[in-house]
């Protein structure tokens, strides 16, 4: 369960980027985070990454406060969630596998295992026969779903996706976005941030809209 | 810690060393300049030291005998000489030796067969290894012999000892500090390399951290390079060492035959070569971890 509680962040100097957001996804749910840009939805997943601290508020995940979280439990928290980023991050020196790998090899696991779990996650993002390509031969769609292999190929209890589909057209965003779906039905919560309207109404999800830091809730918009 | 986990980073690193063959050479190589530079020094103090063994006859002690002096006495005496720190040898020259040698070395024979009687007293001449004690626990000791039964007098000349030994200890603490110094450079020079390394794999330590890798993951890597780079490193730095001592060999044995001696250079003996190798290997690690540590700092604050 991904739960904030009055969450504020601020930049010291600046103006808040969230104001007093309160979140609450149930464990198995998947819904959107929709806003415009500078909305700060890339801020309220980086706080959920723990890669910016929370200034007030609470932040609860799986049972964990994030929040207060030492530095030393960091990348063990980080271990548990899968994130896909819009410019994909993949190490454009390194073959398809190895991007892949390396959430694997970061949670220790030996070779034999990353072979088995890489190849399956492969295969079902579809890029089974594309190991051995480097990222910079593949299309941008193809690249996505390389990133979304690297984010579940350790089956998280988390996936969040900040802009997955940002820079693709409408048929590869409905093809990334299904696979988010997917992932959602084997049980994961998944959080996606996208400004997509079409594929917001497409998929039908909890839609959590953020506008000039503050948070409209799927409850709120019933109302 | 998984053994898999650390033999992936150290083939990783490995790996990384491999792929930029001329950058790892030429740092390989200026750390084994920079390391062989204070090593031939110690080797140089070493071989002065072996010379200075070879002139241990120089620090040579007279005791001379009362006249009266007894057997007993004489046979004491010896023993306690012979069973004392920094001892070479004991020779025991009797009056009509001590004669002869006196005729033959100072031509005075008539003078002497004037007196009628023998006029030299027995002694034992002592050698003693110079640098087997301090200057003053020498003249403590051949104090303590001028006091014994049947000794007249006790003959000496160690201040040529004391400067010998305050000129070896100023070469030994100039060569550390020097060794010091260079190894602040060392670990500045391997530092630096591997901040370059760090700056070419900035994506991928980004990445890593995104996906859960502690500070010790990204570290590893990069810790292995340092290590590898110092070891062979310090292998090179004593093979220079070894080309430069068979180099001089021939010179330095014609110098000696000139002086009328033989002497042999030495190098550096396979301990001496392998605590080079660790402690080139622990200064490359050293380096590595200061740079890598400033990084991961930035990082993950």
């Amino acid at each position: 369960m991904i739960e904030f509680i009055n969450v504020t962040k601020h930049y010291p100097g600046r103006h808040h980027v969230l104001r007093e957001v309160n979140l609450h996804l149930h464990k198995g749910e998947m819904a959107l985070l929709t806003g415009p840009s500078g909305a700060g939805k890339s801020t309220l997943l980086k706080l959920l990454l723990r890669l910016e601290d929370v200034s007030r508020g609470t932040l609860m995940v799986n049972g964990i406060d994030v929040s207060t979280l030492g530095r030393r439990h960091i990348p063990a928290y980080r271990r548990r969630i899968g994130v896909v980023f819009q410019d994909h991050k993949l190490l454009m020196d390194r073959d398809v596998f190895s991007n892949v790998a390396l959430t694997l090899q970061v949670g220790g696991l030996t070779g034999r295992q990353i072979q088995s779990r890489v190849r399956a996650a492969l295969e079902k993002v579809g890029l089974g026969d594309r190991a051995q390509d480097l990222p910079a031969v593949l299309s941008g769609g193809e690249q996505q779903r390389v990133g979304i292999a690297r984010a579940i190929v350790h089956t998280p209890e988390i996936l969040l996706a900040d802009e997955p589909t940002g820079n693709l057209d409408n048929s590869l965003s409905t093809e990334i976005l299904d696979l988010f779906r997917d992932f959602h039905h084997h049980g994961a919560t998944v959080l996606v941030a996208t400004h997509d309207q079409s594929q917001v109404n497409r998929l039908g999800l909890p839609v959590f809209h953020l506008e000039q830091g503050r948070l409209h809730t799927p409850e709120e918009d019933k109302a | 810690m998984n053994l898999h986990i650390r033999l992936e980073a150290a083939k990783n690193a490995l790996n990384t060393l491999i792929k930029q063959p001329v950058a790892t050479l030429m740092t390989v190589l200026a750390l084994a300049i920079v390391l062989a530079l204070p090593v031939g020094l110690f080797a140089a103090l070493n071989n002065l030291q072996q010379l200075l063994g070879h002139w241990r006859d120089q620090a040579q002690i007279s005791l001379f005998l009362h006249q009266g002096a007894s057997a007993a006495e004489v046979q004491n005496l010896q023993a306690l000489l012979e069973r004392s720190t920094g001892v070479v040898s004991v020779r025991y020259v009797g009056k009509e030796a001590a004669l002869t040698e006196f005729e033959h070395h100072a031509g005075m024979t008539a003078a002497i067969q004037t007196l009628g009687e023998n006029p030299l007293p027995a002694s034992f001449v002592v050698e003693l290894n110079p640098l087997a004690q301090s200057p003053s626990a020498l003249q403590t000791l051949v104090a303590s012999w001028g006091q014994q039964p049947g000794v007249a007098s006790a003959q000496s000349d160690l201040r040529w000892v004391a400067r010998l030994q305050a000129i070896l200890a100023l070469g030994k603490r100039a060569v550390w500090i020097l060794a010091g110094l260079l190894a602040v450079g060392a670990i500045l020079v391997m530092g630096n390399t591997i901040r370059l390394h760090i700056s070419q794999r900035r994506d991928e330590i980004d990445v890593a951290s995104l996906v859960g890798a502690t500070r010790a993951f990204i570290r590893r890597p990069f810790l292995y390079q340092g290590l590898f780079q110092g070891a062979v490193a310090g292998m090179i730095a004593w093979i220079i060492v070894a080309i430069t001592v068979t180099v001089l060999q021939g010179p330095v044995e014609r110098l000696a035959e000139l002086y009328g001696t033989r002497f042999h250079l030495l190098g550096l003996n396979s301990g001496q070569g392998l605590i080079l190798v660790a402690a080139s290997a622990l200064l490359g690690w050293l380096g590595s971890r200061l740079a890598v540590g400033r990084h991961l700092d930035h990082t993950f604050s």
